[in-house]
């Protein structure tokens, strides 16, 4: 099945998230590689899904899980060669899925040659490709983002003697992007993946990439204006790419990064996510229709990307600090769960592996307006491993069968790259691909069987979405509108039975025919329309007027 | 001579023999209706006394100010009188049956009459006793909301509504009994449209100004003296 | 149970909407348009303040308001239909208003709350008062606090008020309660209160809702329920008592919602009050009470005229309910002048045992002994008044504190009256 010809194929994608590390071993060395990830894709088909975005694979001191980028045109030896690589290219697309893969804008390991060359003098060519500083007191008040391991924005660079900026890792030092060479050279790499055949980039860190005094040093109009280039180059030299902005702000603050749809095609919405799983523990719809009342319009080429769950930990970024607070309490009682203002576990064990509410969320996800993103492992409800230290929790080896390493290496269970979950409930014998393959009823099938039906409607990905306000605040129903399609989506959020009464006036006369199972419902008349659900129970429903 | 008398005697002891064994059945049931009678109006009045204790009888009559009457007048309780009344009158009425079986005839003109009467009687007596209670409660009312409203003479007041209304049940008591009626009829509305009469000529004429000032301090100086100064109860 | 549909069907589709809550605030409420804005913007505050987790829902039964006072109350609820971005309430706050029609004797408000509560399963409820212009925050907590988190079944307030005000409270109702059910409840009339759904479910079943005195005095019977029932009983101090505006007029009305319900409880919790001697403390957070000095303007000579002008006028109807010797004594006293008139504390309580003995017995109709007691209270008030004129807040308590003693003393005064009738 080859890849469609659409300009806007990201906004009826089904995005698979996944890192080659931990996905599948090929050569046993206990190093998830791409020869593995061709292997699996079949898996990846049979999912339905259309896409996939690779975590950071290229070469790097691996001590922010690839973040730390030492060579931008190459592979990390573990996970195979640059010919590897582009093997994978041609196999996904040949199944007709797409490759989004990262690119760090914003800084390099401090491995990376560039650096070493320019920390080696104050008067080496590269010097001015990083931010350095004589004194710790440039950008004052800019915050801290890793506020658990980072005690300022700037580190000492004993070599050089002077101080650089990072407003990571104190050893992934900014690059300087006030210096043309440094944005020349940027465009150059990304080039140099798009002419592999890379369907898109998530840019990471983009807000971050422009420092000035006086300011918090984010969303700044040089950073807009640099990015809207690398947009204007990607038009003019290349069709049907993509860019992903990884910036987390409010919605408000995002939007810019659309431009007038001549800046990124696509921005996650940070915020919407953790108060979906507010909404779900409070039982009440608020929290998340009052996020996207303030999320604005975007242009019309523009798709937000929306998740439940991913590598990092569950942001409270974007919260008060009585919601943060609330949400501690009820999701990560244990102070280990949380790290860096958030919350470092997985869907399942988040939702205490009910699988009614797994589901619910799931749906909520499918049927929102964005393209949805599905961490590798939720799908088939893995656990988590908060004793792993940072974020590595929630990146354990991809658990295939019951079998020796989970299927996922030959190696020795030593050598793995980290420790398989083992525990009767998560661990890799009860919780696998093989044996949810097998059961009809396993989550997995269930998200073949939701993800088939996103997928037979555009009005998902690409329709409107108007908000119905029921009485009964524990019910969050909306309309998906496009031409003349017209989809209604009900969630009970409450783990308790409900009754609702929705007003659907406007469509009296449509019949209403429930998408997963294709039964008809009663019409629309001129009384509101009664609904029943059970706990967790959501309904999908296309108005049809016969 | 004697023989005359004896004959006479005679003729009259027959005759007295004869009326005595003509009217002996007949004085034997009217002595059989008596004591039955008297058998029936016992267990008649027990059964109303406990029908009366029920309904707490004596409680009413408490409230209508008929407990301290018969306390005064040395009676025994409501209950216990109503229950002998009726006992009497049933008893009676049974005696009064068995004596009209006797066939002397003015007699039982005058016992059909009687019986005539009685349901009138019973009427005529609940009117009064409901009346009297009627009388009592409405008088204390408005005493009471007099006191209460610092209305001048509240026992003036209340002692006229009471004679009003015992006025009234009186006259309606007297014509249900058929005495008098056309009279206390005509008594009673003369008494009744001469009061009101009197009344409108003095608020009207005659005590205008007492009737201003009354009507003064009746409504603009209490408003004036109650919105002030006076303290919240709770 | 009859009248099952006493709750509209318009309201209890409304209930089903808002679902289980952890806490319900009840507001009864007929034509307050002037306050109603303020005070439930405050406890709005007070919930957000202190229970933002919680599930909350205002509950308004209204009495047929023209003023448009349930607009105003529902007009405070938080939901996402019209956004309140300044609030910053994690949850939506239901605030929903029902009519009822037959009357507006509060019997019918508070059980259309009572109802609403246990539909809704409520952990704690509260009712406040519509008058209540001194409100604050805080005041939501502490009828609550006690129930959530220490199980109280029962949290009646106190409050900070003028020396003489709230006298039937101070002379009347809180020594007769003390006395007679042994707790030492300050206010046991309320208007706003916080209880459990133990207590609620229990006073709304079993409560004679159809006992035709048309639910009057509820507010004490529900004290007086919790007592009865063991039920566990704080209070709380809230703050200032706002001083409504009172006529001489609502003095019989007052009696009878107080007194008169006093004494027919009398009847039925016989069993409970004639066992209990002495009493005892009730758990109180903050003061039992805090008085406020200071000068009030009280027409005192009227007071002292209706009380003499009632002693005079209803001789007869005194002679029924009191014993000689009360009436002998109260004759007296009311030949006094000003200066040496005293309504001392021995012959108020012997006064007032008499008055529940008689109408235990029902000398004569009960609804006209509980108006015969409106011109002694105002003598009563008199003595009060002038023998505390110049008392700092600690000589009044000490004052209150006697007179309790006193009703504690001659309770077997009472209990002998009331055994003579059986």
């Amino acid at each position: 099945m080859p890849l469609t010809n659409d300009a806007l194929w990201y906004k009826d994608a089904i995005i698979y998230q996944v890192h080659v590390r931990t996905f599948h071993d090929s050569n046993g060395d206990g190093i998830g590689d791409f020869p593995g990830l061709v292997q699996k894709l079949d898996y990846l088909q049979e999912l339905k899904i259309n896409a996939i975005w690779l975590m950071p694979f290229f070469p790097s001191p691996l001590r922010d899980d690839g973040y730390d980028i030492a060579d931008y045109h190459s592979v990390h030896p573990s996970y195979g060669t640059l010919e590897d690589f582009r093997e994978l290219l041609d196999a996904a697309h040949e199944r007709g899925i797409r490759v989004i893969i990262e690119m760090v804008l914003n800084h390099t390991s401090d491995q990376h040659p560039w650096f070493q060359e320019a920390r080696s003098s104050r008067n080496n060519p590269r010097r001015d490709w990083y931010v350095w500083s004589d004194t710790d007191e440039r950008y004052k008040g800019t915050r801290i983002i890793f506020i658990d391991t980072e005690a300022s924005n700037w580190a000492w660079d004993p070599i050089s003697k002077s101080f650089y900026w990072h407003r990571f890792f104190s050893h992934q030092p900014d690059l300087n992007y006030d210096n043309p060479a440094v944005r020349e050279q940027m465009w150059e790499v990304m080039k140099f993946w798009l002419d592999m055949g890379v369907d898109g980039f998530r840019l990471d860190a983009i807000p971050y990439l422009v420092e000035r005094e006086g300011t918090n040093c984010e969303n700044l109009p040089e950073t807009h204006s640099i990015l809207k280039d690398l947009r204007r180059k990607l038009d003019e030299q290349f069709t049907g790419r993509m860019l992903l902005a990884e910036a987390n702000q409010w919605p408000a603050d995002l939007r810019p990064y659309f431009g007038d749809g001549d800046e990124f095609h696509m921005a996650f919405h940070f915020p919407l996510m953790p108060r979906m799983f507010m909404g779900l523990k409070l039982e009440d719809r608020k929290p998340i229709t009052e996020i996207l009342q303030q999320t604005p319009e975007i242009p019309a080429s523009c798709q937000w990307c929306i998740f439940l769950r991913n590598h990092d930990e569950l942001t409270l970024e974007m919260v008060t600090d009585m919601e943060r607070d609330y949400m501690y309490d009820m999701y990560a009682e244990t102070k280990t769960m949380r790290l860096n203002l958030g919350i470092r576990r997985r869907l399942a064990p988040l939702l205490n592996n009910d699988r009614r509410r797994i589901e619910l969320m799931n749906g909520m996800l499918m049927s929102f307006p964005g393209t949805p993103i599905i961490y590798y492992g939720d799908e088939i409800g893995m656990g988590d491993n908060i004793n792993l230290g940072d974020r590595n929790g929630v990146r354990t080896p991809m658990q295939w069968s019951g079998g020796w390493n989970a299927g996922f290496s030959v190696a020795e269970p030593q050598r793995l790259y980290a420790p398989l979950i083992q525990d009767p409930v998560y661990g890799y014998a009860a919780v696998n691909v093989i044996s949810q393959r097998e059961s009809e009823h396993s989550l997995l099938r269930w998200m073949q069987r939701i993800i088939t039906v996103r997928r037979s409607s555009d009005v998902f990905g690409r329709g409107s979405i108007e908000f119905l306000y029921p009485a009964n605040h524990r019910i969050l129903a909306y309309l998906r509108r496009l031409g003349k399609e017209t989809v209604l989506v009900v969630n009970n959020l409450s783990s308790t039975a409900q009754a609702v009464e929705l007003d659907l006036r406007r469509y009296k006369g449509n019949i209403l025919i429930e998408m997963f199972g294709n039964n008809i419902f009663p019409r629309v008349g001129d009384l509101p329309y009664l609904l029943t659900l059970g706990p967790y129970q959501f309904y999908w429903f296309r108005l049809r007027r016969v | 001579m004697r023989e005359m008398i004896v004959s006479e005697l005679s003729q009259a002891l027959h005759e007295l023999a004869r009326a005595f064994a003509h009217y002996l059945p007949r004085l034997i049931v009217m002595l059989i209706l008596a004591f039955v009678g008297w058998a029936i109006a016992y267990v008649v009045k027990v059964v109303l006394r406990s029908i009366l204790r029920l309904i707490k009888f004596d409680k009413l009559s408490e409230n209508a100010g008929a407990s301290q009457l018969l306390i005064k007048a040395s009676l025994p309780s409501a209950t216990e009188v109503l229950s002998r009344f009726v006992f009497w009158v049933a008893w009676l009425g049974f005696i009064l049956l068995g004596v009209s079986v006797l066939g002397i005839l003015g007699l039982q003109e005058q016992i059909a009459r009687f019986f005539l009467f009685l349901p009138r009687l019973f009427v005529a007596m609940f009117i009064l006793f409901f009346g009297l209670l009627a009388a009592s409660y409405f008088s204390r009312a408005v005493l009471l909301a007099a006191v209460n409203a610092n209305m001048p003479s509240p026992r003036v007041l209340s002692l006229a509504v009471r004679s009003i209304i015992v006025v009234f049940v009186f006259s309606i008591v007297f014509e249900e009994l058929g005495v008098a009626e056309q009279t206390m009829l005509v008594a009673f509305g003369i008494a009744f449209g001469a009061l009101m009469f009197g009344l409108a000529i003095a608020f009207g004429i005659g005590g205008r100004d007492l009737a201003q000032r009354f009507l003064e301090e009746k409504f603009v100086r209490r408003k004036n003296e109650e919105n002030e100064d006076e303290l919240s109860p709770l | 149970m009859e009248d099952e549909t006493f709750l509209t069907d318009d309201f209890l589709r409304q209930l089903i909407n808002v679902g289980e809550v952890d806490l319900l605030v009840g507001l009864p409420t007929y034509n307050n348009a002037k306050t109603i804005g303020s005070i439930v913007g405050t406890i709005r505050s007070g919930i957000l303040r202190d229970f933002p987790r919680e599930r909350a829902v205002i509950i308004n039964a209204d009495g047929g308001s023209r003023d448009g006072t349930p607009g105003l109350v529902t007009g405070i609820s938080i939901d996402d239909l019209r956004p309140t971005a300044n609030l910053n309430a994690l949850r939506t706050l239901h605030s929903i208003s029902t009519t009822y029609t037959n009357g507006t004797g509060s019997g019918v408000a508070l059980r259309t709350i009572l109802a609403a509560a246990e539909l809704l399963r409520a952990k704690a409820c509260i009712v406040m008062s519509p008058e209540s212009a001194k409100i604050e925050p805080e005041w939501i907590s502490r009828l609550l606090r006690p129930i959530f988190r220490d199980g109280f079944d029962l949290v009646l307030p106190t409050y900070r008020r003028h020396k003489f005000d709230g006298l039937l409270m101070t002379n009347l109702l809180y020594p007769m309660v003390r006395a007679l059910y042994g707790l030492r409840i300050r206010e046991p009339y309320v208007t706003e209160f916080g209880f459990s759904n133990r207590l609620g479910s229990q006073f709304l079943a079993q409560n004679g809702w159809h006992n035709g005195n048309g639910g009057v005095g509820l507010e004490l019977r529900f004290t007086l329920a919790a007592i009865s029932g063991r039920y566990r009983i704080s209070q709380s101090f809230l703050g200032e008592k706002e001083h409504t505006e009172r006529r001489a007029a609502d003095l019989v009305p007052t009696l009878r919602q107080t007194v008169g319900a006093l004494f027919s409880a009398l009847e039925s919790d016989f069993p409970i009050w004639s066992t209990v001697a002495g009493s005892k403390q009730v758990p109180t957070t903050g003061p039992e009470q805090e008085l406020l000095e200071g000068p009030m303007r009280v027409n005192r000579k009227r007071l002292r005229e209706m009380f003499s002008t009632g002693v005079a006028e209803l001789e007869s109807v005194f002679q029924a309910i009191l014993s000689p010797s009360t009436v002998g004594e109260l004759q007296r006293i009311a030949r006094l002048g000003e200066e040496e008139f005293r309504y001392s504390e021995e012959l108020w309580v012997k006064t007032l045992y008499e008055f529940a003995a008689a109408y235990q017995r029902s000398v004569i109709n009960r609804d006209h002994i509980i108006q015969a007691l409106a011109p002694l209270f105002r003598g009563r008030v008199f003595t009060f008044l002038m023998e505390n004129r110049n008392a700092s807040a600690n000589e009044i308590e000490n004052n209150i504190e006697s007179l309790c003693l006193e009703f504690e003393r001659l309770k077997p005064y009472l209990l002998q009256m009331w055994k003579s009738r059986e």
